[in-house]
């Protein structure tokens, strides 16, 4: 095939400020859920973490808006303007908005703290959501198979809880760590099965997943070494997760772009 | 309401670009974007060749998979069945670039997700498209399908054969292609030729 007067707008749309971001909202999603979790089990310590989780939302949402090409045009207030559930971004939107005023609340102490609690661990599963559904959504790219409505999630909370594992008593952080540890290990093994074994499409993607299977064996086996070792060293626990969902994630997300199925050339 | 679609006869067309020449002047395309391109594919073996230039855009879906992943509703589809988008409601997300299974959208410099429109402010007006106006052997037919006098009816009728690109993604295009001279239509599975 050759093209001329013309190319296909086939180079790529995201650039490292999108895995950058998928990273920040993770820690975001993943620290303002252990929040609500600390909150609904009245520890005192939940106050101090939501304005970490906070700083979190304020700097993806900075980072967001300085690598936009509309950042000038303030259109992002479209997104609380518009309804669009069908736009995984849209959830992200409120998710994130919801979890920063709910947060607000917890780490000034309104009453009522269960309740903002209970509404925060939804608000922040639907932030911990939202990339992946962004992502699993596009049927055209079959790279971005559905599996990674699971994936991402949980590579996403246990990017928060590699982080968390370093701030917080070992005793408190660790055995959440090897849960959500393992359940990344898991989906990690199972996401190129899914590809070889599914359709046409997917096999196609999945020769394309060879190509990058060396940073999937890497991180398969940090995220080995995380929920093996979270109970006995989660200082190294939490930095094999850490690098292993920032690796798994930005790769899903750079190659994904390219899988465009090709139609005649 | 109208229900605009485009025919492009590969038969007709002689890969001279003129559609996408007009499309830049008329849409001042920023540079090193494009609206419109042209795809050459040799089909065929000595001494029975042939090429296929077949000219690519936006496909107007009916059922266009970039717009409701718009978190804002800046990408929709108008009531004559257009897929337009609002820039001043586009954040450059970039998730309508992600949806659409044909490389049709690209991020203007500007900041905001440009796309061919098949020229809706000149349809407005009555007039034809850039690209159908200008296209020097008429391979190009714009027109309503929910219209039977539409000249698009008589042009889908008289063809040898009708493709989409894609089908398989359920979209429901609205360009069609017409009279491919490929056996196997626009899908690539070998050189070959109709004799």
């Amino acid at each position: 095939m050759t093209t001329f007067y013309g190319l296909p707008n086939a180079e790529p749309f995201w650039h490292w400020t999108t895995p950058v971001h998928f990273a920040l909202v993770a820690l975001a999603g993943g620290t303002a859920f252990y929040v609500a979790l600390r909150a609904l089990r009245k520890d005192p310590s939940a106050r101090r973490l939501a304005w970490l989780a906070l700083a979190f939302i304020a700097l993806d949402l900075l980072m967001l808006w300085a690598e936009s090409p509309a950042r000038f045009r303030l259109t992002h207030l479209w997104l609380f303007l518009s309804f669009k559930p069908s736009a995984p971004i849209w959830w992200g939107a409120w998710g994130l908005a919801a979890s920063a005023l709910l947060l607000l609340l917890l780490a000034l102490g309104a009453r009522g703290e269960r309740l903002w609690a209970g509404l925060l661990a939804l608000s922040s599963a639907v932030v911990l959501l939202y990339p992946g559904y962004a992502l699993a959504v596009n049927a055209a790219r079959p790279l971005w198979d559905h599996l990674l409505l699971a994936l991402f999630p949980a590579t996403g909370l246990l990017l928060a809880l590699g982080l968390l594992a370093w701030l917080r008593p070992a005793a408190e952080v660790a055995p959440w760590l090897q849960v959500a540890a393992l359940v990344s290990l898991i989906l990690t093994v199972l996401y190129p099965l899914a590809l070889r074994f599914g359709n046409a499409a997917q096999q196609t993607a999945f020769a394309q997943w060879l190509e990058g299977a060396g940073t999937f064996a890497a991180a398969t086996v940090l995220l080995a070494v995380a929920a093996i070792w979270a109970r006995k060293n989660p200082y190294l626990a939490g930095g094999c997760a850490i690098v292993a969902t920032v690796l798994l994630r930005s790769w899903i997300v750079e190659a994904g772009q390219h899988t465009l199925l090709t139609h005649g050339f | 309401m109208a229900r605009y679609a485009m025919v492009i006869d590969l038969e007709a067309c002689v890969g001279c670009a003129a559609c996408a020449v007009a499309c830049v002047l008329e849409n001042e395309v920023p540079p090193g974007h494009q609206r419109l391109w042209i795809r050459e594919r040799e089909l065929g073996r000595f001494p029975e060749l042939t090429v296929e230039y077949r000219p690519e855009q936006c496909l107007h879906c009916e059922r266009p998979p970039c717009v409701p992943v718009c978190p804002t509703g800046a990408s929709y589809k108008s009531e004559d069945g257009l897929v337009l988008v609002r820039a001043e409601r586009c954040i450059a997300c970039g998730a309508c670039i992600a949806a659409c299974p044909y490389d049709a959208r690209f991020m203007n410099p500007a900041g905001y997700v440009d796309k061919c429109t098949f020229c809706a402010h000149r349809v407005r007006e009555g007039r034809e498209p850039a690209c159908v106006e200008t296209c020097p052997t008429g391979c190009r037919v714009f027109g309503d399908l929910d219209d039977p006098e539409s000249p698009i009816h008589a042009a889908l009728e008289r063809a040898r054969r009708v493709d989409v690109l894609k089908p398989e993604q359920g979209t429901a295009p609205k360009l069609f292609y017409l009279n491919t001279p490929a056996r196997t239509g626009l899908r690539d599975t070998g050189k070959e030729v109709d004799a």
